[in-house]
């Protein structure tokens, strides 16, 4: 079987259904009726798991997690194109619903303040003009991929494994503009706001704090580039803080403050670092489900994770033949050091030949021929391990927000 | 394509909401309507887990008033959480006595109406300002463009109580089914009153 044939690509089966709109008030009142429209759906494979396959500006159709704000995830499909993301399937993610749709670069500026030397409002052109641009292939992926596979189940976006992506950002580093305005002794955080913002004032905006130590890193960006394109306007227009190895909540989008701090940070706008994207302070982040963690800390890195991408769970195999399986795998920036598959559920491991090296913060990719002696289901695992040594659980752990899941994954597959 | 030439992005146009809540005649429902939709779109809450029960739900309420600011009462908490376990969640979690609370008590009839209080009980003024366009159109604006209708005070009226978008904005105005007729009166007549 040619490599990719299977009839169960997909995650699941997308069907078409007749969507039929409630006539609700609001709907009445903006001079609509019932009305029927035909909306493609994929269901993931949990609970309340059907989603609507919807184009978004500059998107391909993606599922639609919510509506408002705006939250899209990349059909799994997507990853066995190629180990970089296209601009137009990368998912989408936003907290607060008073979002920009319109960015004017003659009047954008992003400022720089706090404790530094010098404030600066540097327009898009003067950014670009202050060093010459950095490229670098990262994975940025939500805190909460996969949460929908938290049992027992967490409230939250109910995501599948699709809120990832790796693409190729194109910016300067971050600690260009930090050494321009110049640091004062003494920071101890920066933190990063965008143009979106709160419905209500009485919610935190969503700003986020990095140790100024990360922030001077040499690999964080800031991106006005994502696979030699412009940003679209849902992946942070015109400039996004790429933060490789950490989670997607810290890349903030639309990004036009920063500001240098002295302290902790706290207050009213830094609920998203105080009390959210926070995981309980132990080895595993985890804790026993019904259980309150006695302290918390800040979610920061990717865990090692791996995946299939060439057969979807329940795909269908030619028994005694050769298939190609292919997948990818990411860490939180040391890098892949080796990936293996298991055609026995778990009791044999053979290692599979990585692909070509974009990087210590990019999808790796990795391929394996098996071929499956005798006809029925068998499990298909694969587990990485990265260049630091870690690896992938056989167990999946537990915490209250249903964060950073990376339990070796496991498809049910037919030889036939 | 944004090409680099460009010094605009253009405004791109959201795609509609299409998910409602479902119609109950438990008292949550009404007020999950009016305050829900001032934040985010029904589908937050139509995508969470099948089983949540009454005690999660609650949580769930507990945590949109306090970790997110939203303008729900003390009051406002336990028939939303009924209202959305009976209707989202693990409805067996919720009692029978549970099911049959009566909801928060609308303005006795013939009460003095104090709009102040009605504006900051509903969150009015987050969206709306009396001179500037915020999320919603100023008031100062509305009362302009209703200048001279004498249907005015009656549509200002029918417009709080149904929200509706794409009169001002794409950005929907929840409804208010809550509301009593003289509350609307008062506030419609308070809107138009904006020189």
């Amino acid at each position: 079987m040619a490599l990719g044939d299977s009839p169960n690509r997909s995650p699941t089966s997308i069907g078409r259904r007749r969507f039929l709109r409630d006539a609700g008030v609001a709907l009445a009142a903006a001079g609509g009726g019932a009305f029927t429209s035909m909306a493609a759906t994929q269901s993931q494979p949990f609970g309340n798991g059907e989603r609507e396959l919807v184009a978004y500006p500059q998107k391909r159709p993606l599922l639609r997690i919510t509506t408002r704000p705006p939250h899209l995830e990349t059909p799994f499909s997507v990853f066995n194109e190629g180990v970089i993301t296209a601009n137009d399937a990368f998912f989408v993610r936003y907290h607060l619903a008073n979002i920009p749709l319109a960015v004017d670069l003659a009047t954008f500026r992003l400022k720089v303040r706090g404790k530094v030397g010098t404030e600066l409002s540097l327009s898009m052109a003067q950014l670009r003009a202050l060093a010459p641009p950095v490229e670098i292939v990262a994975v940025n992926q939500c805190s909460g991929n996969s949460r929908g596979f938290f049992s027992p189940r967490v409230f939250g976006a109910q995501l599948g494994n699709g809120s990832m992506g790796n693409a190729r950002w194109t910016g300067i580093p971050l600690n260009t503009v930090l050494h321009k305005a110049g640091v004062a002794a003494g920071a101890k955080q920066v933190t990063f706001r965008g143009l979106d913002a709160p419905v209500l004032p009485s919610t935190s905006a969503f700003v986020k704090a990095l140790d100024i130590d990360v922030a001077s890193g040499a690999d964080v960006l800031l991106a006005w580039g994502m696979n030699g394109r412009d940003l679209p306007m849902l992946n942070g227009y015109p400039l996004k803080l790429v933060v490789p190895g950490y989670f997607g909540t810290y890349w903030v989008k639309h990004l036009s403050e920063i500001t240098v701090i002295d302290e902790a940070f706290t207050g009213h706008d830094a609920w998203f670092m105080t009390t959210g994207y926070r995981l309980p302070d132990n080895e595993c982040g985890c804790i026993a489900p019904g259980t309150t963690a006695p302290k918390t800390t800040p979610i920061t890195k990717f865990r090692v994770r791996s995946f299939v991408t060439s057969l979807a769970n329940n795909a269908v195999v030619k028994v005694g033949r050769r298939t190609l399986v292919k997948g990818i795998a990411f860490d939180g920036g040391t890098g892949i050091k080796r990936v293996e598959a298991s055609i026995d559920g778990g009791r044999s491991w053979q290692e599979a030949m990585l692909g070509k090296n974009l990087g210590r913060y990019s999808f790796r990719e990795w391929t394996l021929p098996i071929i499956p002696e005798e006809p029925g289901p068998f499990g298909l695992r694969v587990r990485a391990t990265a260049v630091s040594g870690e690896t992938q659980p056989s167990e999946a752990s537990w915490n209250p927000a249903g964060y950073a899941r990376n339990v070796i994954e496991s498809l049910n597959i037919v030889a036939a | 394509m944004l090409g680099a030439a460009s010094n605009h992005s253009g405004e791109i146009k959201l795609p509609p909401e299409t998910t409602a809540l479902r119609a109950s005649p438990l008292p949550g429902y009404r007020i999950a309507t009016q305050k829900c939709s001032i934040c985010h779109s029904a589908d937050y809450i139509t995508l969470q887990p099948p089983a949540m029960s009454l005690k999660q739900w609650t949580a769930e309420m507990v945590k949109m008033q306090h970790a997110y600011g939203a303008p729900i009462d003390d009051e406002d908490i336990k028939p939303l959480a009924i209202y959305l376990t009976v209707t989202y969640g693990d409805a067996g979690t919720v009692s029978d006595a549970d099911r049959s609370l009566p909801g928060p008590d609308p303005s006795a009839a013939g009460a003095v109406i104090d709009v102040q209080a009605l504006l900051a009980k509903n969150a009015c003024l987050s969206c709306h300002a009396l001179d500037a366009k915020l999320i919603g159109p100023a008031y100062h604006d509305v009362a302009a463009k209703y200048r001279g209708n004498l249907e005015a005070p009656s549509s200002v009226a029918d417009n709080i109580r149904a929200g509706g978008a794409n009169k001002w904005g794409a950005v929907p105005m929840p409804a208010f089914p809550n509301l009593t007729p003289q509350e609307l009166q008062a506030l419609a007549a308070f809107v138009l009153s904006q020189p």
